[in-house]
């Protein structure tokens, strides 16, 4: 992957090819500097390479013009931060609304939604309170809920427990294990943290814009559509 | 994103700078304010001179004199036609009149439905049954389509021949208790035959029933001091004073009626056409509505300059919400927002502020001017005249260009967060 023009050009990630299955949980393991975040955001469409290719349901999406990507995202794609990104002025309500309404999603079918949503992360309760109320571990909640609310294809959770105790941390990785297990999502997870990664099926190490190893713990037997190629 | 929406969401971003927002409508609040009290004057203070025109003439009336002869140094030419000034004006200057010809040729003309004469008979006083004695300044002829305002009686029905319009202080002066009281009562006027030997001079006294007592208005010039009798007395006063002597047949001022009032710029120049001179009730109150549309397009420019400060308000305020807003906006846009929807949300929030302050300030400019409105009338004697007229289409309009404005300032900053990376604005560190 080839960033910048001509003379100004750089490599973040080179020689980096995998596949992924559909509905496994993935784990993009580095340290910071990597390159692991790089990768994620060219996985997820956020970023555009001037070399290579991201093939997501046998579509390179490094292909797509801006509008289509928009569309792809809004639609396919869940995204978790390390630092919340909750609107803290807007209720848990609105926010878990705000993916729903750059999809277009009609009213009758967002309020249904917004309590699935919602009433999966344990906030049902929280649903007309302010974001900013929310403890940090709440917050996190609200941002799986707004991750899943548009029932995605992909999950992309960068470092979601960085920010969190173990315990609150542990509650909000049970979430997302147990979304990626019953809605058969793919969840790729990109963390620094061992213990983390080693509950995920795939672990892919990145160094210095290098994939290091690639450990397939539980070897899912699915059929790959999810490649990487970089 | 839906357009709904993005209203909504426009909507409670700026409930969420509740301060920074309401500072900001109320700079463009000033400017709506402003036009919108100057535009509320210049709608009530056309209404105000319309009314001077109903209460003095009409839009159907147009006053046509001779084309006066041109005045140079020196002695001045004869001119066969003009009666030298020794016959009614006291100066050397000579003084066309219009003549019988004349009005007949006026009367011809498309659209005109009659030619008056102003017969303006001088009469030597005015009486009433307690033999006091008033000089008269001036009899006009009365015209039902000038609206009058009338202390006791009413003219709806006309006025015959035998009756007569007066005003308040003569009907004061000649005795009578109250307005009422006049109406019915019978009054006199002395009139001198001039063409009658200084040796045997002849008089005689014309009786008149009051009809009705014209009261003193903020808008009227005319019917305040003048005494009104029908078309016809008037002729006849005329006829009996003039008949005999030089001026007779000649007069100063025709009043011609026409059938449109949409034409009286076309009779105008078909007069002007023909030698006369002609003023239209436009001409009249011209200089009046130029007066008031200077000081409106003045007030209405600080106005606008107030929009304009607030126009650079709103940029800088957008502008702060788009740097506090950079994470808010990366995660819009990586949860797949497009880029206009983006803009949109920003440009949206600039109309919200351009409505808000156009509400304020439209709405405290009806309140400030419903108040005030009274208080005008009743300083400048203005009667039922309100000097503040609000147009709620013209304010909704003035609501609608400021939150057009606003949008338009809004589109720098509404690009600025468009053109946002979301990867930079989401780096945490």
């Amino acid at each position: 992957m080839t960033y910048g023009k001509k003379q100004n050009a750089f490599v973040a990630l080179d020689d980096i090819n995998f596949t992924i299955p559909t509905g496994a949980s993935v784990a993009i393991l580095g340290k910071s500097g990597s390159g692991k975040s790089t990768l994620m955001h060219a996985m997820s469409g956020l970023d555009r390479p001037e070399q290579g290719q991201v093939i997501i349901d046998g579509q390179d999406i490094l292909t797509l013009k801006e509008k289509q990507i928009d569309k792809f995202r809004a639609s396919k794609i869940g995204f978790i931060f390390q630092s919340f990104f909750v609107q803290a002025n807007e209720t848990v309500s609105d926010n878990v609304s705000l993916p729903l309404e750059i999809a277009d999603v009609s009213w009758s079918e967002r309020k249904k939604k917004i309590h699935a949503a919602l009433e999966s992360v344990d906030l049902i309760e929280k649903i007309g309170n302010k974001a900013k109320n929310l403890s940090g571990g709440q917050k996190q909640r609200l941002a799986v809920a707004r991750a899943i609310v548009n029932e995605p294809q992909i999950i992309f959770a960068d470092e979601p427990t960085g920010n969190l105790d173990s315990v609150t941390g542990e509650k909000v990785e049970d979430m997302l294990f147990g979304y990626n297990r019953e809605n058969g999502v793919t969840l790729i997870i990109v963390t620094h943290d061992p213990d983390l990664a080693s509950k995920c099926d795939i672990q892919i190490n990145i160094k210095d814009g290098r994939v290091e190893s690639i450990r397939n713990t539980k070897a899912v037997p699915l059929q790959p559509i999810k490649k990487v190629q970089l | 994103m839906k357009y709904i929406d993005t209203i909504k969401r426009a909507g409670r971003s700026l409930k969420n700078a509740k301060a920074r927002t309401l500072l900001t409508s109320l700079a463009i609040g000033v400017g709506a304010f402003t036009i919108t009290l100057s535009l509320a004057a210049g709608e009530g203070g056309k209404s105000y001179t319309d009314s001077i025109v109903n209460a003095n003439t009409s839009r159907t009336e147009l006053l046509v004199t001779q084309k006066q002869p041109e005045t140079s140094q020196g002695p001045q030419e004869y001119n066969p036609t003009a009666v030298s000034g020794a016959a009614g004006a006291g100066s050397s200057a000579q003084i066309a009149f219009l003549s019988q010809a004349n009005l007949d040729t006026i009367g011809k003309l498309d659209h005109v439905k009659s030619v008056t004469p102003n017969y303006s008979p001088s009469v030597r006083y005015i009486t009433s049954e307690d033999d006091k004695k008033f000089v008269v300044d001036a009899i006009a002829a009365f015209s039902p389509s000038v609206t009058g305002t009338y202390a006791a009686g009413s003219v709806d029905g006309g006025l015959s021949n035998t009756e007569i319009i007066i005003p308040e202080e003569y009907s004061k002066a000649l005795g009578f208790s109250n307005p009422s009281d006049a109406i019915g009562k019978t009054v006199s006027l002395r009139a001198d035959k001039l063409s009658s030997p200084v040796t045997a001079p002849e008089s005689e006294l014309f009786n008149y029933t009051v009809k009705a007592v014209s009261s003193k208005s903020g808008l009227a010039f005319r019917t305040q001091t003048s005494i009104q009798l029908s078309a016809d007395s008037s002729r006849e006063l005329y006829t009996y004073i003039n008949e005999g002597t030089r001026a007779y047949g000649n007069f100063l001022l025709a009043a011609v009626e026409i059938d449109d009032a949409s034409k009286a710029n076309d009779v105008k120049s078909a007069l002007e056409g023909k030698g006369f001179e002609a003023q239209t009730a436009e001409d009249l109150l011209g200089t009046v509505n130029t007066f008031i549309n200077v000081l409106l397009g003045i007030v209405i420019g600080f106005g606008a300059l107030a929009v304009l400060t607030s126009v650079f308000g709103i940029i800088n305020t957008q502008y702060i919400s788009v740097l506090e807003r950079t994470q808010q906006i990366g995660l819009m846009k990586a949860l797949g927002m497009r880029r206009r929807d983006v803009g949109r949300l920003f440009k949206l929030e600039a109309a919200w502020i351009g409505f808000l302050g156009g509400a304020i300030g439209a709405g405290l400019a009806v309140i400030a001017g419903t108040i005030a409105n009274p208080f005008i009338s009743e300083a400048l004697d203005l009667g039922e005249i309100s000097l503040l007229s609000f147009n709620p289409l013209a304010v909704a309009g003035v609501v609608i260009g400021l939150m057009l404005v606003a949008v338009a300032s809004g589109i720098l900053p509404a690009r600025k967060a468009s053109k946002l990376d979301p990867i930079e604005a989401l780096r945490t560190e």
